[in-house]
């Protein structure tokens, strides 16, 4: 009785998803990085076409709604909207005013984000970081939302940071937490290939792609990014490829393939150590007579 | 044997519908605009944003995939985008492109036929999206207004205006506010008429359906009719459409200046402040402010769920399976609403309740209201404690269920065109046909006493022939 259907004889509608949707827009904005390093300039570059894609995504619909971040060394702050006031933009131009409002107001926290940072040393990005202060914000979103309204949340990196597996626990935490709430995780790596971010892409159903070519990054963003995860099986876009599963030891963080895993808590050595680091363990220490000691195991 | 062919053309006026009301939303309305027109209305960056969100998801995507391209794109190549289990999806988004003129098929050295996007929309949109260009009209430079309004005003400015309007339409008591332009408007749309007796303006059927819409889509249904009527007034339709838009891109509770603008347009603000689109203090003051209704007008079809604002006005009516309607308002005008499909029991201060039944739901379908209209307004207006939790549908699916049926309780009778087949001169003449027509799913209905039979009228050439060939053999 529920599914009952009156025939109607509308046009095929075809226009299905019409909730709201948010995206998070993580930039990596890092002094460190090594194509920043290279030429400070491709980072006006990023940003001039992370604006364009992030205006593009609320020209979709009049509901959309953005959050945009910046992932420093020591620090990740909401870049728009800004902790201030909303600036107060009268157009100036032929642009509709909300995206002028948009690009003044990423332009204005970020710049003042970037003459903040005084000292030098060099430090990565803190990616995890950001992502969870990603998803807490999407969590207070969806707390606050009047009922009966539908949100459609998603998260979008832009990164140009190396590969590292020193917050390989973050990022797992992070990973499987926006898996559980449904939030997508996409990545957008502009330099190197970063295997930890594929692999939360592969866990929270959401597109990885290496940008082979800087110079356009706003095409590419807008090819893959901008359609949002109910349209993208209408679309043909990049297939998944082979996901590097390989997990980082407890000890070195480095990525292995093969390790000790402490048969109490799980943590992954690459090297056996007589007393897990995390729960204290104690274990025999394989001697010669240790031909049928079980203790060692394989992890793939 | 005579076949007296009958009924065909008496039954078409049995078949006719009464005239339901027609909802256009700004792609049916552009359809029908010519290819100069669009070509014009393009030349605004506002129409262009306008457009490109009222277009179907895909076709968002394809031309944004297009937008920075300067050469046509094989139409091969943009049929690759599609995931193939959406072809025709595909087949229906390049139609809505085209009629729109949004992309123009273009020729591709090598023979191929490729699309690319109108030179004036994909210009226009640039600019919309990236920036450059001119300002829009409206947008000079104000000092702080000394006199500024808030939100809550504009809200309460806005409502109180346009349910003026819609008061007048009920035929309340209240008829000062309205002006004679605005009654023209509604006697044109055919949301009113003449009374034949002392000619004053009487609500109809579609008005009624009209008063059961949901705000956004009563404000543009009228500005449509409105619009109809804009050139006799000498006003420029592109002007003024262009302004329409560029309202409804603007801010709710910021001011924008007059300055510029025509002496038609002058005009043309004067109307909507008129209908509550626009605040403005006094006449000559030179700024307005744009409110809720003014927003988004073309957005009509996302009414389905409450909108992520802070501040959009609250739902207030509660269905329970019981089918007890409690409505907390005390607007006559929506009491009157839910009196045309309930039977009303009780009348508070602050809250009235009726109870839906088969009798009072009969009796609005008999007026002209659709089911489908009595369920979109209960939903629309559903309280906030309807909403609560992960439910998908607000309102108790029996009660869905049960409009539903009593109206299809309503259309019991099937109309189907038929040629009557009679006079028959023998029972075995009559089988013969019967079974023929049976066996090829043409009879409709036969009565063997009486020797006629009532086949389907397309099968009538068919049956005819067969006929021929039967009594030429016998």
């Amino acid at each position: 009785m529920n599914n009952l259907e009156i025939p109607a004889e509308t046009t095929p509608e075809f226009t299905s998803t019409s909730e709201t949707s948010l995206l998070v827009v993580i930039v990596d904005s890092n002094p460190s990085q090594k194509m920043l390093r290279d030429n400070p300039h491709v980072l006006t570059h990023c940003v001039d076409s992370v604006i364009a894609f992030a205006n593009s995504h609320l020209m979709q619909k009049a509901q959309n709604k953005l959050a945009v971040m910046a992932c420093h060394s020591k620090t990740s702050e909401f870049i728009y909207p800004g902790p201030n006031k909303p600036l107060d933009v009268r157009q100036i131009d032929g642009q509709y005013e909300v995206f002028t409002a948009v690009e003044k107001t990423i332009k204005h926290n970020l710049a003042k984000l970037l003459a903040n940072e005084k000292s030098t040393l060099v430090t990565e990005s803190l990616l995890a970081g950001a992502i969870a202060m990603a998803l807490c914000y999407i969590a207070r979103i969806q707390r606050t939302k009047p009922p009966g309204c539908r949100l459609n949340s998603r998260i979008l990196v832009v990164t140009g940071s190396g590969d590292s597996a020193s917050q390989y626990m973050n990022y797992m935490n992070v990973f499987f937490t926006a898996q559980k709430q449904g939030i997508v995780i996409d990545v957008c790596a502009l330099d190197q290939h970063l295997s930890l971010l594929q692999q939360g892409c592969d866990i929270t159903g959401g597109l990885y792609l290496k940008v082979p070519q800087l110079q356009g990054l706003l095409q590419y963003l807008l090819w893959v990014f901008l359609p949002e995860p109910p349209i993208r099986q209408k679309l043909v876009l990049p297939p998944p490829v082979k996901v590097d599963y390989r997990a980082a030891c407890f000890c070195h963080r480095e990525l292995i393939d093969i390790g000790y895993v402490c048969s109490v808590c799980l943590s992954i050595f690459c090297k056996f150590s007589p007393i897990c680091t995390t729960c204290h363990t104690v274990f025999k220490i394989p001697g010669p007579l240790a031909v049928k000691s079980k203790k060692k195991k394989i992890k793939l | 044997m005579a076949d007296s062919e009958n009924g065909s053309s008496s039954q078409n006026s049995l078949v006719v519908k009464p005239i339901n009301l027609e909802c256009k939303n700004l792609y049916d309305y552009l359809k029908t605009r010519s290819r100069s027109t669009l070509e014009k209305l393009y030349n605004h960056p506002t129409i262009c944003l306008a457009v490109y969100r009222e277009l179907p998801e895909l076709a968002r995507q394809y031309v944004i995939r297009i937008l920075f391209v300067e050469q046509p794109v094989p139409q091969a190549v943009v049929a690759s985008w599609g995931a193939q289990a959406f072809s025709k999806e595909h087949i229906y988004v390049s139609k809505v492109l085209s009629e729109l003129s949004v992309w123009q098929e273009a020729a591709i050295p090598g023979g191929l036929l490729g699309w690319i996007l109108s030179v004036t929309f994909k210009r226009n949109l640039k600019l919309a999206l990236l920036g450059g260009g001119k300002p829009w009209s409206m947008s000079s430079a104000l000092e702080v207004d000394s006199k500024a309004r808030d939100v809550s005003f504009l809200d309460a400015y806005s409502l109180e205006r346009w349910e003026c309007v819609l008061h007048y339409m009920v035929g309340s008591q209240q008829q000062e506010g309205i002006s004679a332009d605005a009654v023209r408007i509604l006697l044109h749309a055919g949301l009113m008429k003449r009374d034949e007796d002392d000619g004053s303006p009487v609500i109809t059927r579609q008005g009624f359906q009209f008063l059961l819409l949901d705000r956004q889509a009563q404000v543009w249904h009228f500005l449509l009719q409105y619009l109809d009527t804009v050139e006799q007034r000498g006003l420029n339709l592109v002007e003024c459409l262009t302004f329409l838009f560029q309202l409804s891109f603007s801010t709710l509770g910021k001011d924008y200046s007059t300055e510029g603008m025509s002496p038609g347009l002058l005009i043309f603000l004067q109307h909507l402040r008129e209908f509550g689109l626009v605040y403005q203090r006094k006449r000559k003051v030179g700024r307005f402010y744009p409110t809720r209704l003014a927003l988004n007008i073309t957005s009509m079809q996302n009414s389905e769920g409450p909108v992520l604002e802070e501040d959009t006005p609250k739902g207030n009516i509660v269905v329970e399976t019981n089918y007890r309607v409690y409505a907390y308002t005390d607007s006559n005008l929506q009491v009157a609403l839910i009196g045309l499909f309930t039977e009303l029991l009780y009348r508070f201060p602050n809250l009235v309740v009726g109870v839906i039944t088969r009798d009072s739901i009969r009796q609005a379908l008999k007026g002209g209201i659709t089911a489908d209209q009595i369920i979109g307004y209960l939903k629309q207006h559903a309280h906030t404690q309807m909403l609560q939790g992960e439910v998908k549908q607000p309102l108790p699916p029996t009660v869905v269920d049960q409009i539903k049926l009593w109206e299809i309780e309503r259309n019991r009778l099937a109309y189907s065109e038929g040629v009557l087949y009679s006079q028959f001169l023998s029972q075995a003449d009559f089988n013969i046909l019967k079974e023929y027509a049976e066996t090829n799913g043409y009879l409709i209905w036969c009565n063997k006493e009486k020797r006629t039979l009532i086949i389907n009228k397309s099968a009538h050439d068919d049956v005819k022939k067969f006929w021929k060939r039967y009594s030429k053999g016998s």
